[in-house]
């Protein structure tokens, strides 16, 4: 599970509890400018997720850094019915496919930033 | 540093558009987008940005025809109904095409495709797959 903030210049994503420990990631900070838009996407947990450096990676739950097909992305999700993917740009990580609390409310509030901006 | 594009946009989003006309936004998934279109997921992210990018592209598409065709209806009427009210980018180019096409579409000529298009013989073009 994360947290996601959505601020006027950026979205601070922070793992919840053990998973800041299995994802090797504390916060990631991403200003908006990064940021192309987010999905409810229930499906991605199903995607191959590539290779796992550093993470977690047992059924049911992954949570780290994977590379695939030349893509980097951050994946730290549980329940696939709440997973949001958002898609970056100029950042270490080109996705983030996270496990939120209320995905709908993530989303619209992500790309309601995107357009105020 | 991803792969180069080896697919046509244009082609992309209207298959995309399809997928939108026949089972709506939300009823829209990745999943049935990736099927529609062929392909990976990954790459639809790589070259939307995100589901909304898609639609956003499917209405450019629509306006760009300028023309008030059925299809073009259908999909105008399915962001009234499920984006626009959330949404201000979307709900301004929603009006924005409800303004310019020719012939001009009215609140009648909406209403009217609404009731014609639940009285078309249901068109089970992406039937979802159990597996």
């Amino acid at each position: 599970m994360n947290i996601v903030t959505i601020t006027p210049t950026a979205i601070i994503v922070e793992p919840k509890g053990l998973d800041k420990l299995w994802s090797f990631r504390r916060r990631i900070i991403v200003p908006l400018a990064h940021v192309r838009g987010a999905t409810f996407d229930p499906g991605a947990n199903e995607e191959p997720k590539g290779l796992r450096a550093p993470g977690l990676a047992i059924p049911g739950k992954w949570s780290g850094t994977f590379h695939r097909d030349g893509d980097t992305s951050f994946w730290n999700v549980s329940t696939p019915a709440r997973t949001v993917v958002i898609e970056l740009t100029d950042e270490r990580y080109d996705r983030l496919v996270l496990t939120v609390a209320e995905p709908r409310a993530i989303v619209d509030q992500v790309n309601g930033a995107l357009q105020a901006r | 540093m991803g792969r180069n594009r080896s697919f046509d946009e244009a082609e992309v989003v209207a298959l995309c558009a399809a997928a939108f006309r026949t089972n709506g936004y939300e009823g829209t998934s990745i999943d049935d987008l990736v099927q529609a279109t062929g392909l990976h997921r990954g790459s639809l992210y790589k070259a939307f940005g995100s589901k909304r990018g898609v639609f956003l592209l499917c209405l450019q598409q629509a306006r760009a025809t300028d023309a008030a065709t059925d299809e073009t209806t259908d999909l105008l009427l399915v962001a009234l109904l499920e984006v626009a009210p959330r949404d201000a980018e979307i709900r301004s180019l929603t009006f924005d095409l409800l303004g310019t096409s020719t012939p001009p579409r009215t609140a009648q000529s909406l209403g009217q495709r609404l009731i014609d298009r639940a009285l078309e013989p249901t068109v089970t073009a992406t039937p979802k797959e159990s597996a």
